[in-house]
């Protein structure tokens, strides 16, 4: 395809025009001036939420002639501010993918191989319905599944009551990350389950126990604008940031020191600091008397004597001990605990290891009081939706929903994704006949992904609802493409860094290039042809709607505002206060006009010392002795207390390796964070920017060690573990331990289309299936690899 | 007084996180460069970040820096340029004529911060995206060199847009797509002869330095160093 320059200026002809009409280039810290016109030429600047990750920024497109041409931050979302990450921008590409699916397609010749022939939404919503009605005519309602993927808010709940009316209790939420906040630690700490905010800006110091809090963070704008103002944004105040990660990853870079760790470790580490704080009595004496429980040996109600934190941590995790196994000097240790305790308020961040790992992490916060408190970790409130109306489900539906659930585990905790595969392979309790998968391509971006490959070729029928023909939607039987988020309705509940609740709409911005169908609308068309109790549940006839009925109770929370320009935010605090409310909007189509005019809706208070929502756990305190867990991850048998104190975790590490003598540290750069981004030329060329490393994967090794193996620089090699083997070009790093070697996450797709398929190598096919007893979760940095010239 | 358009970048706020090069690549239309010419290092990047590594494991100071064009007071580009392609205008933004450029690509080799592309390929877009395209900004054909021009398209709208509403241009009216996009606000764009200007300030804050400031080229991007 040639691009001319008279092919340009036909294109841009109308450029002159938008300008002579003053509709120039928007003053970012101004709202545009809306026009409601679409005439040739003239630009408009429409609110959304970017989609490119979980982290809800609020975007404005510019779109001239119907077309998007570009983004940029909406600069009255409180979560961003007018600003965005690279992965924002190159939205657009997604957006224009040209390999994009253009209609449902429905599979010829073999799975897997990628043949598809194209049918219509009619043809679609028929062959849906008539298996789904077939499932009720034979009890067998239990057997649909719907994998869910990472994504928020009301299309979740509706997920859910479809399945609920319809009779299945499977909906399998597959959304765990190892990049992730310790959330695991945070429920075994306070009882809570759900993403924490960490006070960033108003932080003293932060220490982070492997989170890639500037590469990989769940909501990566919000953290880097938080960092901006931690390291300078306050006068004669620099916070102080020590990153403590096997690999030097562009966090680290940024950090004012590096601590170099064995992979897998950081939180016997974290043991170590504790012990430390311990013994030098550097902890918050106040908090850990009126809202910490089990830090001190206790009795129970039966007069039994338990073992406390102090006591366990002091007697088994010494300076020389904890050394010995994480490879960090003891005088380093020393002096993290005494910086961590004394620069407060500090911040201890760590990742989704193993789940006492995570808790040893969690517990420093606590062991300085950081939670709850300003520049300390927040639990924000949620946005107050207006629930759904109840509703009755039939006796087809009951029967389903009595039915054992194929992930097994109770109370949800960790990922059940592994053990639904598990089940299916076995067929143990049941096999499921029909698997929708949304949002989730399990092929891909789940560390070992044959097993969801040999779990797949169980299930008779797979529909998947991506708009890309993804490496799970490849292997699917029928799909039903999405529209792109920039083609369509979607509520963004989410929170900022200081606790703040907002709500982001995402809205269309184009109308759809393809004949794709926003799949919460597709849903409601089926619940309409299968009639019945399940049509009562569900009575909306688009999404929109169900997103309008539940938006009723933020208008009448009478709490929070439209978002405004930074100045409101103060304003509307110091009236809420007082216990005023005095929104912009007087009645709830105001209310909804200006939530899409502005892009959304937020809360900017946070309450502070609201123990119940603090502390969700038996003792209404933080647990330095997690009481909570031994319902939750020890339904049988008798526990020691020293499986729920904070404590190391068995690493498997000495057992294989003589073959094998390199733990493989899988990574994530900005650019490729999640799996959706492959197909993004900006992306794909900027990917390992620390080694010039672009549309490629390469493996990151110490030098020494490579020169050993006379291994040079840009050379070939396989990396192999006992699962299989990658070719990948090998790149001196001298920020690799030398007995570790690192692999970037997020190339070697093997659907996709010509920016991503084939493109690199998958570095999770090389995971080991060991998973965490708790988690369900493999665990990362136990896989172990060799390498070799290929 | 003429304006001195300059940009400050702290270095101590910058998280490393690319998204100036992303924004340029949106803003300024520059070509898609697949995976084997990208292997061959011809990707183009009018902003790019660059890694300094210095030291040997685990004693390491590795360095993030965001470099687009420093558009020289002195530039070496121009007095190497055998057609008069690359100039510098009143305001000191270092510009190319692309009709002019006849591809020798002295300029690339002359610039000491190597922020020049030269394009070795016909720029193509799949039909799909074309119409995505900024329209504020030309294409390059092929076997002409490009670079950083301090977005100046949006200097021209904002000129236009303040002369059409009768006002002076404001600090605000004219940033680059990299510094609106920076979400540490790491960035700072404006006026280097306005004494006031947040831009001046910082640049004689005690942290400020320039890159190979010994070779004489007086750079209009001045950084902000990392630490206390």
């Amino acid at each position: 395809m040639k691009f001319s320059r008279r092919d340009f200026l036909k294109m841009g002809g109308g450029v002159g025009v938008a300008m002579a009409l003053g509709g120039g280039f928007v003053q970012w810290t101004h709202w545009p001036e809306s026009d409601s016109s679409n005439a040739p030429g003239i630009e408009k600047w429409i609110p959304t939420i970017c989609g490119q990750c979980t982290g809800g920024c609020g975007t404005l497109v510019r779109v001239i002639d119907g077309w998007a041409v570009n983004i940029a931050g909406n600069p009255l979302h409180p979560l961003n501010r007018g600003t965005l990450c690279p992965k924002g921008i190159a939205g657009l590409q997604a957006l224009y993918d040209p390999d994009r699916l253009r209609s449902p397609l429905k599979r010829i010749g073999n799975r897997g191989e990628g043949h598809f022939e194209p049918i219509s939404w009619k043809e679609a919503l028929h062959q849906v319905s008539k298996v789904l009605i077939e499932l009720r005519e034979k009890g067998e309602t239990h057997q649909l599944v719907v994998l869910g993927g990472r994504y928020r808010g009301l299309m979740r709940s509706l997920w859910e009551r479809f399945l609920k009316a319809f009779g299945s209790p499977n909906y399998i939420d597959n959304q765990f990350r190892w990049e992730d906040p310790p959330l695991e630690g945070l429920l075994l700490t306070q009882g809570i389950y759900d993403l924490p905010a960490y006070d960033i800006e108003k932080a003293q110091y932060i220490l982070s126990f492997g989170s890639g809090i500037l590469e990989s963070f769940w909501s990566p704008v919000q953290m880097l604008r938080g960092y901006g103002h931690f390291r300078r944004g306050r006068p004669g105040l620099r916070g102080r940031f020590v990153q403590i990660e096997s690999r030097l990853s562009s966090t680290g870079i940024k950090a004012d020191e590096w601590v170099p760790i064995q992979p897998g470790t950081e939180g016997v580490l974290a043991l170590g600091i504790a012990h430390m704080i311990l013994k030098e009595g550097l902890y918050h004496k106040a908090f850990i008397a009126e809202q910490a429980f089990g830090f001190e040996n206790w009795k129970d109600s039966e007069g039994r004597e338990h073992l406390g934190f102090k006591e366990f941590i002091l007697s088994e995790y010494e300076p020389a001990v904890v050394s010995k196994q994480t490879g960090v000097p003891i005088d380093q240790i020393i002096r993290l605990a005494r910086e961590f305790s004394s620069n407060l308020p500090s911040l201890a961040i760590g990742y989704r290891d193993r789940p006492f790992h995570q808790m040893a992490v969690s517990v420093l916060n606590g062991l300085v009081g950081s939670i709850d408190v300003p520049g300390g970790l927040l639990i924000p409130r949620s946005v107050p939706y207006r629930p759904f109306p109840s509703f009755s489900e039939d006796t087809i539906a009951q029967r389903g929903n009595s039915q054992r659930p194929l992930f097994g585990r109770n109370e949800g905790v960790g990922s059940p994704s592994y053990l639904f595969a598990k089940n299916v392979i076995s067929g143990k309790p049941y096999k499921p006949k029909v698997l929708f998968l949304y949002y989730t391509n399990p092929l891909f971006s789940n560390p070992n992904p044959e097993y969801f490959f040999k779990a797949f070729q169980e299930i008779p029928l797979i529909i998947s609802f991506s708009p890309y023909l993804d490496d799970s939607t490849k292997f699917s039987d029928l799909v039903l493409p999405d529209h792109t988020p920039f083609e369509r309705w979607q509520d963004d509940p989410v929170f900022l860094s200081n606790g703040f609740p907002a709500l982001g709409i995402r809205q269309p911005v184009v109308s759809p290039l393809y004949q794709t169908k926003a799949t919460g609308d597709f849903l409601l068309e089926i619940v309409r042809e299968l009639g019945g109790q399940i049509q009562k549940a569900l009575p909306w006839n688009e999404f929109k709607e169900v997103m309008i009925y539940c938006l009723r109770g933020v208008f009448e929370a009478k709490r929070g505002d439209i978002f405004g320009l930074q100045f409101d935010e103060a304003w509307t605090r110091l009236l809420q206060r007082g216990g005023w409310s005095v929104p912009t909007y007087q009645t709830f189509e105001e209310f909804l006009n200006l939530l899409y005019e502005k892009g959304g809706w937020w809360d900017p208070v946070y309450d502070f010392g609201e123990r119940s929502r603090v502390f969700r756990t038996p003792s209404n305190k933080f647990e330095f002795y997690a009481q909570g867990s031994q319902k939750t991850l020890f339904p049988v048998g008798k526990i020691k207390d020293s499986n729920v104190l904070p404590h190391a975790e068995d690493l498997k590490q000495g057992e294989t390796d003589q073959p094998y003598p390199f733990t493989l540290h899988v990574f994530r750069t900005i650019s490729l964070t999640g799996g959706r981004n492959a197909n993004q030329p900006w992306l794909q060329s900027m990917v390992g920017q620390h080694l010039f490393e672009r549309w490629r994967t390469w493996v990151e090794i110490n030098p020494e060690t490579a020169k050993k193996m006379s291994i040079s620089d840009g050379d070939w090699v396989w990396v192999e573990s006992r699962r299989g083997r990658i070719k990948a070009i090998a790149r001196h790093y001298k920020g690799t331990l030398p007995n570790v070697v690192n692999i970037p996450f997020g190339q070697g797709h093997r659907g996709g289309g010509r920016w991503s398929k084939g493109i690199g190598e998958n570095p999770y096919h090389l995971i080991d299936d060991h998973l965490d007893p708790v988690t369900g979760f493999p665990v990362q940095g136990t896989t172990k690899v060799k390498i070799y010239k290929a | 007084m003429m304006h001195k358009w300059g940009m400050v970048i702290d270095l101590d706020r910058c998280s490393g996180c690319q998204a100036c090069m992303a924004a340029c690549h949106a803003e300024n239309n520059i070509a898609i460069v697949g995976p084997e010419e990208a292997a061959k290092g011809r990707t183009i990047h009018w902003i790019e970040l660059l890694p300094y590594i210095e030291g040997e494991f685990p004693h390491i100071k590795a360095r993030l820096l965001p470099r687009p064009c420093m558009h020289c007071e002195h530039p070496a580009c121009i007095k190497v340029c055998p057609v008069g392609a690359t100039y510098a205008n009143e305001e000191g933004i270092v510009g190319i004529i692309h009709s002019r450029c006849i591809g020798c690509r002295y300029c690339t080799t002359a610039c000491p911060y190597t922020v020049r592309s030269f394009n070795w390929y016909e720029p193509r877009w799949p039909k799909e995206m074309k119409g995505s395209l900024n329209r504020d900004v030309s294409v390059r054909k092929k076997g002409v060199v490009e670079k950083c021009s301090f977005c100046h398209h949006r200097l021209l709208r904002a000129r236009e847009k303040a002369r059409a509403e009768n006002r002076e241009l404001l600090p605000d009216d004219y940033i680059p797509a990299c510094v609106q996009a920076c979400p540490s606000q790491a960035m700072y764009f404006g006026d280097l002869n306005d004494p006031f200007s947040k831009v001046s300030e910082l640049s004689r804050e005690r942290r400020a330095f320039k890159l190979l400031e010994d070779l004489g080229t007086e750079p209009k991007v001045i950084y902000l160093s990392e630490g206390m």
